[in-house]
Order: C-alpha cells, then sequence, then structure tokens
C-alpha cells in the first residue's frame, strides 16, 4: 500500500510537472517579428556541431543545424527532420533515408556575408560528408556511430571515405552496420550528426566553428564572445506552420551570456531576457508562484546517484549497497532540500525515458532494514565512509542531507568536495570508492544509460564508473541492442534494470527534471523533454 | 634614461621565463584531464587519446614544455583546447572591454581618491575628513559582488537610470556602474594613501617656508606639496592599473562584462591550458611594463631621482 501510494504520487508529480506550463496561447494569431533574449550562463565554446558537446553549445547549435531525424515534443517517438523517410532491413543492419526535398543551406552567413554554398539544396553526398568529417574532425560524440560499417578504418585513417555510407541519388543516403545497432536512429538525432555544407566547412577550416553554415531556421549572424550570440531569422528555411504560414515567427535569437543567477533573475524581471532556463533552486519557488502561467518544468532524461565502486571495501558486499539505498530518505531530501525540484528515483531509466518501468521493485526509506544487513554484512557497529563530490552547492547540500540520514543507521559518511575535472578524473580511473555523478542521456533510448553505465565493456570513461559486471546483465544489452524488435528489446532493458537495482551498484537518488520561464510577451514556447536547450524556437512568437 | 629602460626590459626576460615556467609546471600539477573536461566527461578512449595527441599532450611534459618556449620566442601564444580560437586573438578581442572598464574604475578611483585624500589632509580632523576616511574603509572593506548587486538593484532595476548587464553597444551607458563597483576599492586605497602622505609632506620644511613667503595655501598645497606627496601614490596606482588590466573577474561576472577576467575563469574551469598560460603570459607582461613605466615617472615628480 505504501509503495502503491508513492507510485502515485510521482505519477501525479510528473503528471502535473508534464501539464504545467502555458496553454492559453494555443488559440492565439501567430505574430511575426521581435527578437527573442535567451539568457545562457557562459560564452559557448562550440557552434559548430562537431563539439557541440555540452548544452551551452548545443543550445547555440540547434538553432542553425538540423539532423536527419528529431526527437518528438514528448521525447517518445523519433521523426522526420531533413530525411522525409527512411526503411530499414529485418535485421536492422541496411538504413536507407530519403532527404526532404527543397531544404537548403543557409545562403548568406555571418554578418550577412554570402556563404559557400550558395544557398543550395541539401544533397545525400551532404550527409555523407558531415558523418566523415566527423571523424576527421576528432569528434568526441563520433563514437556513437562506430557500428557504421568502415568506421575504423576511417578512424585511423586507413581509408578516404566511410564505406558504411552510401549515395545512392541526390537524394538518397544508406548506411550499412557492422552489427545489429537498435538505437542507431535514435542516435542520429544528436546534434553532433547535423548536416553542414562542405563548401562552407572546407573553405572556413577551423573558423568553421564561429561562422557556422546549416539549414536551421536561425543563421548565426555575430558572435560577441562573452556577451552575445546573436542569431537572425533565416528567411528560406523549408519548414511551414499548420497553416502554411512561413517560419519562424520571429526575427531572431539573442543567447545572451549572464554568468551571474541573481543578476539573469533581475534582468528578466526587468523584461531584458524573454527566458530564463536551467532555474536555480534559490529562486525556483518564487518563480514557481509569481510566474505560474509562464512557468514550465518537465521531467528530463538524466540521473542523480553515488556511485559505489564493486571492487572496493565495503561496497564488494551487496548488502552494505542495499543498505546505502534503504538507509536514504529521497522523498525529504526533494521536499526539503531540493524544493521539489527533482523526481526520487527509484532505478536508472528516468520517467519520459523509453522503457521507464514505473513498476520497478526498488529501495524505500526503511532504516531498520538498512540496519538488519549492514549487520549481517559484519558492521553492526557502523562504518565510516567518505563520499567525493564535485563541488556545487546543490552537491553539498543534498550530501549533507544523505549525511545525516545515513548517520541514524550508523554511518559516519565523511564528505569531500573536489573540483570537477580532478572529481571525474578519479572516478574515471576508480580510485574513489565512493562518488556523487550524474548521467544525462545523449538519445531517447535505454542502451544510452545502461549499456554506457553498466554493460562491464564500458568500465570508466565510457561511463561503468562503479565496475559493476553481472554476466546477465551485460548479455540483455548487448542482445537488446542487437534486436529491432522493440516489445522484446524493453523487455530486456527493464530485466537488467530490475536485476541492476537488485545488486545496487549506485545509491539510486533523483530522476532531473529541466524547467524554464518566459516572459508574458512569448508564445508556443515548449520545454523539451531532453532538456531546455533542445526546446525548438522555430514556432514561437512574441506578441507586440 | 635610455640605457635604464634597456636594461630594465632585458631585466623582465628571466622574469617572465620565471613565470610562464612555474606555471606551465603548476597547471600541469593539478589534477583534471583537458579532453574529458572538452568533451564534457564522456568518450570513447581512442578518440580522447586521439585528441591528445593532436594537441601535443602525450608527449613527456619535457617535451611539451620545449614546444611550448618555442612558441613563446616565435610570439606564438598556441591555440585554445576549448574552441580552437588563436589565444593572442580571444585575449586581443576581450582586452578592449578590459581596457575600458580598467581605465574607467582607474580615473574614478585616482581623480576621487587623491581629491579625498587631498582634502582630507588639508582639513584633518574636521568632519569631511573624517566622513571621507570612513566612506574609504568602507569602501576597501564591502566585498565587490555585494556592491555591484546593490548598484545594480538600485540604479539599474529601481530607478532605470542605467542599463543593467552587458557590454550593449558598448556606449559609456553600460560602463557607469561596473566602473563604479570597481573603482570603489582603488579610490578608498588611494584616498587613504594619498592623505598620509599629503600629511607628511606637509609638516616639511619646505612646506611651512613656502608658506612663511606669503604663498597662498592651495598653492602650496597644489604646487608645492602635492608633486611630492604623489610619489608613493604613483606606485600605488601603478600596481592597480596592473591588476586591473588583468581582469576584474567578479566585476566582469556581475555585470557579464565579456573581460579578460572572465576568459581566465572560464579557461581554468575548462583546463585550457594553452588559454590559461597566454593570460597568465598577457598578465606578467602587463605588470612588467606598468612597473617599469611607474619607474620613469618618478623622474618625472622628483628630478632627483636619476637612472644612472
Amino acid at each position: 500500500m505504501k509503495k502503491m501510494m508513492q507510485f502515485m504520487g510521482v505519477l501525479l508529480f510528473v503528471t502535473a510537472l508534464l501539464l504545467s506550463g502555458p496553454a492559453a496561447w494555443a488559440e492565439e494569431e501567430p505574430q511575426y517579428g521581435g527578437v527573442l533574449a535567451w539568457r545562457i550562463t557562459s560564452d559557448p565554446p562550440a557552434l559548430d556541431p562537431a563539439h557541440a558537446n555540452i548544452v551551452i553549445s548545443a543550445r547555440g547549435a540547434n538553432l542553425y543545424c538540423e539532423t536527419l531525424v528529431e526527437i518528438s515534443k514528448d521525447g517518445q517517438e523519433l521523426l522526420p527532420m531533413l530525411a522525409e523517410s527512411w526503411e530499414v532491413n529485418e535485421d536492422s543492419t541496411v538504413w536507407t533515408f530519403r532527404l526532404r526535398p527543397g531544404v537548403k543551406f543557409h545562403k548568406t552567413g555571418y554578418q550577412g556575408k554570402p556563404t559557400a554554398n550558395g544557398g543550395r539544396e541539401v544533397v545525400a553526398a551532404d550527409v555523407k560528408y558531415s558523418f566523415e568529417r566527423l571523424l576527421r574532425e576528432k569528434a568526441a560524440r563520433a563514437y556513437f556511430l562506430n557500428s557504421i560499417k568502415g568506421y575504423q578504418e576511417l578512424f585511423d585513417e586507413k581509408a578516404d571515405s566511410w564505406e558504411g555510407i552510401e549515395v545512392l541519388d541526390d537524394r538518397t543516403v544508406r548506411f550499412t552496420l557492422s552489427t545489429p545497432y537498435a538505437p542507431f536512429l535514435a542516435a542520429l538525432s544528436y546534434t553532433a550528426f547535423s548536416i553542414v555544407p562542405h563548401e562552407d566547412a572546407e573553405k572556413l577550416g577551423k573558423d568553421f566553428n564561429f561562422q557556422p553554415v546549416g539549414t536551421g531556421p536561425f543563421i548565426l549572424n555575430d558572435w560577441k564572445h562573452d556577451n552575445e550570440v546573436i542569431f537572425r531569422k533565416n528567411p528560406d528555411y523549408w519548414r511551414k506552420d499548420s497553416a502554411g504560414r512561413a517560419l519562424p515567427y520571429l526575427d531572431g535569437v539573442n543567447l545572451v551570456v549572464i554568468p551571474d543567477s541573481s543578476v539573469a533573475y533581475l534582468e528578466f524581471g526587468k523584461g531584458n531576457i524573454d527566458v530564463l532556463s536551467d532555474i536555480p533552486n534559490e529562486f525556483y519557488s518564487e518563480i514557481q508562484e509569481k510566474y505560474r502561467d509562464q512557468f514550465q518544468s518537465c521531467p528530463t532524461l538524466a540521473t542523480q546517484y553515488y556511485g559505489m565502486a564493486v571492487n572496493k571495501e565495503p561496497f564488494d558486499d551487496v548488502r552494505v549497497r542495499q543498505a546505502f539505498n534503504y538507509a536514504v530518505n529521497r522523498e525529504a531530501i526533494n521536499e526539503l532540500v531540493l524544493h521539489n525540484t527533482f523526481i526520487p528515483g527509484k532505478g536508472v531509466l528516468p520517467p519520459g525515458m523509453p522503457g521507464y518501468n514505473p513498476d520497478l521493485e526498488s529501495y524505500t526509506y526503511d532504516p531498520e532494514k538498512a540496519k538488519t544487513l549492514l549487520k549481517e554484512a559484519g558492521y553492526d557497529k557502523g562504518l565510516t565512509v567518505t563520499l567525493q563530490y564535485n563541488n556545487n552547492p546543490r552537491h553539498k547540500m543534498i550530501g549533507e542531507a544523505v549525511q545525516a540520514q545515513m548517520a541514524e543507521i550508523g554511518i559516519k559518511m565523511e564528505l569531500q568536495a573536489s573540483e570537477l575535472g580532478a572529481h571525474y578524473d578519479a572516478v574515471r580511473r576508480g580510485d574513489v570508492p565512493f562518488f556523487r555523478a550524474g548521467w544525462s542521456g545523449d538519445y531517447p533510448d535505454p542502451d544510452n544509460f545502461l549499456y554506457n553505465l553498466f554493460c562491464s565493456d564500458n568500465f570508466g570513461q565510457k561511463g561503468n564508473y562503479a565496475r559493476y559486471k553481472n554476466d546477465d546483465v551485460d548479455a540483455w544489452l548487448k542482445e537488446a541492442r542487437s534486436i529491432s524488435d522493440t516489445d522484446k528489446r524493453m523487455e530486456l532493458y527493464r530485466k537488467a534494470e530490475q536485476q541492476i537495482v537488485k545488486d545496487a551498484p549506485w545509491m539510486f537518488l533523483f530522476y532531473d527534471t529541466t524547467n524554464l520561464v518566459s516572459n508574458e510577451k512569448v508564445r508556443n514556447i515548449h520545454l523539451a523533454s531532453m532538456g531546455e536547450y533542445q526546446t525548438p524556437l522555430t514556432e514561437v512568437w512574441k506578441v507586440k | 634614461m635610455f640605457a635604464y629602460i634597456v636594461r630594465k626590459i632585458l631585466y623582465t626576460i628571466p622574469v617572465l621565463w620565471g613565470v610562464v615556467t612555474v606555471v606551465f609546471f603548476v597547471i600541469n600539477i593539478v589534477p583534471g584531464d583537458p579532453v574529458a573536461i572538452m568533451t564534457g566527461q564522456r568518450g570513447d578512449e581512442e578518440t580522447l587519446a586521439k585528441i591528445r595527441a593532436d594537441m601535443g599532450l602525450d608527449l613527456p611534459l619535457g617535451q611539451q614544455y620545449v614546444r611550448f618556449l618555442g612558441q613563446l620566442c616565435r610570439g606564438d601564444l598556441g591555440t585554445s583546447y576549448r574552441n580552437n580560437e588563436p589565444v593572442s586573438s580571444a585575449i586581443w578581442t576581450r582586452l578592449g572591454a578590459t581596457a575600458r572598464l580598467a581605465a574607467g574604475a582607474l580615473f574614478l578611483g585616482t581623480v576621487l581618491g587623491i581629491a579625498a585624500g587631498v582634502l582630507s589632509a588639508v582639513k584633518r580632523y574636521s568632519v569631511f575628513d573624517y566622513g571621507a576616511m570612513f566612506v574609504a574603509i568602507a569602501g576597501v572593506s564591502a566585498p565587490v559582488f555585494w556592491v555591484g548587486l546593490l548598484l545594480l538593484l538600485f540604479f539599474a532595476y529601481t530607478l532605470g537610470w542605467v542599463p543593467g548587464v552587458g557590454y550593449g553597444d558598448g556606449s559609456f551607458k553600460y560602463l557607469i556602474l561596473p566602473m563604479i563597483t570597481l573603482g570603489i576599492r582603488p579610490a578608498a586605497l588611494t584616498a587613504r594613501l594619498s592623505r598620509s602622505c599629503m600629511l607628511e609632506v606637509l609638516s616639511q620644511d619646505y612646506v611651512r617656508t613656502a608658506r612663511a613667503k606669503g604663498l597662498k595655501r592651495t598653492a602650496v598645497v597644489m604646487k608645492h606639496a602635492l608633486k611630492n606627496a604623489m610619489i608613493p601614490v604613483v606606485t600605488v596606482i601603478g600596481t592597480q592599473i596592473s591588476s586591473l588590466l588583468s581582469g576584474a573577474v567578479l566585476t566582469e561576472s556581475i555585470f557579464a562584462w565579456p573581460g579578460i577576467g572572465r576568459l581566465s575563469v572560464d579557461s581554468l574551469l575548462a583546463r585550457d591550458l594553452p588559454m590559461i598560460r597566454g593570460v597568465v603570459v598577457f598578465m606578467a607582461v602587463t605588470f612588467l611594463v606598468v612597473n617599469l613605466l611607474v619607474d620613469i615617472s618618478y623622474a618625472f615628480l622628483d628630478p632627483r631621482i636619476r637612472y644612472d
């Protein structure tokens, strides 16, 4: 009954989050014009999609460039974007994409100068070029597509072109995979796999990062470093609204760099900023209350956890790991420390991720059970552990709350803050037995979480920091990525996740939510479940 | 004088070498893989190894150091790991904003500081003296982020007299609040130093003689005392120029000012080694040049100082 109530609580919360946000503008007539000011916290290091690895970069890149497929608003479906349609063979090893006709690259680019491509139509050769460019540019995420035949040869510079990508005609491109890889389509939605024109990329070389060209609704017009990234409308954009009107409605988008959150909030209040995303905890409740009709929040594909290295004492004993999970009261921490900005976690896959299992058998707050398990493991007199976390006020607050709860069952938990880079260096090397970490999804497929984080092939750098190894889980995860039957895949992921939760290599803590608040002039803005940086602005408008 | 300047410039070479050497090795000791940070803490080891090799990070540290010194001798500060931007271009782009802010703050600090200090000394133990020195102590003690936020809240968001944050179109109105925020501390320091120096000079015999000869008090203060009282003040102003040109991290962050201070912090967080080294070299050169100019300026303030 208690479990049922908790599940209902989470369900209600998630539903409320999904339903929160404005809907009143649905009936309004769109207006053209206006520039949307969107606050970012720092200058984007990269706008070239090949190197747009962090969310600030992706926010900029997603405005001017596009991928073959896109993720639906609810994050559950993959929809055509630059590809109009696709076919896949039975074992998911041959994917043939038909490109959308009439999509053109930007005719003018940075500061209004003509682009080298001259505004020509996108052809299949551009797809091949863009993907091969990723390997030549040593793009950090190109490995998502290492299942395409010929990846290694091109990577090792033993081949001049990517064997597994064939241009069949101007509008048709075929990908041949060396092994079946079910998340292939989802991976194609990742920003790095945007299509760029070879003329501009080759002409500009490294400067393509600062004067990039794509097919998107906006064109990079100016980049004033540490100040503003200014995009103007693409007048030749291919997409139309439901009434057949040209898009985008906005004349432009300015990404305004304001590092300080208090100042950003003041700027928003003054009307200088139209959209404030990733709202800091200290203003969350106030903004939610004050801007009730303009505030949006939804679960996103990210999870927070404390990893326990299963090859190190005392975490080499599953009972200790389970005891840690029973000892933490996630609901209380979320309410008292996090202002309900997170969702208490049960497992690995966050709500909104295909394969999310609401019936997952997991850990509830049960200090007595935790004590019993510790006793069975030989720690009846308690134990001392040190949690290392990357220095951040939110992580510190959570750590202190967990520390207090651990003390109740006789665990002395010391907190050790570390600088981000140093923290992850040590965690990757496996030097830290107990550590804070988080994982944000790159694309909506459970493989992106479960395979990366728990398959024993991925110890260290690739994501399995806890050095977790379970032969059954390995087999299920490998099988799930190699079959195309969605139902069977999801079944395998459910089995794997259930086993992982039972083995408890993590203290499963929270699922993240994403949020934004827009001012009263902004219409038709819909927060993306992948995160605020993916929020499309093509159909957003501002009232005058 | 010329020989002195040449000698001084030659002295700066070993100092500069010492600074870049220390910085090179210290930032390499600090844990945190620049490639992992740059790639968002995930990636396959093969790709990361290739990126490391491209950046020369796979070479032994000694070899990396020799390569770095070679680049530096050619005037090449390298290329940012973070965004492939040439380091010199990144510094140059932000130097304008930092120089404007520094010049504004320095002007404010110097004019206000000297005026308040001199008046306080002349009107010793008056209400003005006590008031000015109280404000000066408050100015030195108040944290920059607090002052900045208060100024913003009052003048930009309550009264709406000036724009809030950002560089805008580069017009003066955007400079006002950051300039005041950054200028308060130098003004306070200069005021306190000017007062004590002025008091010391005013007690000298030649000042008494000048007064005894019937010169007006203002003339004595402005023509005879001020110049001599300014020698230590100029030294302090010189060090302030160097600090301000190196970027004011907090002020730049609060006011979203696109200057060198923020560039250095972002580079540090991203372990952008070439950018960190470049910024440090720039700061070191700025300090050395400004110190040289301060030394030279002594001769103009006090003709008794010779450089032979």
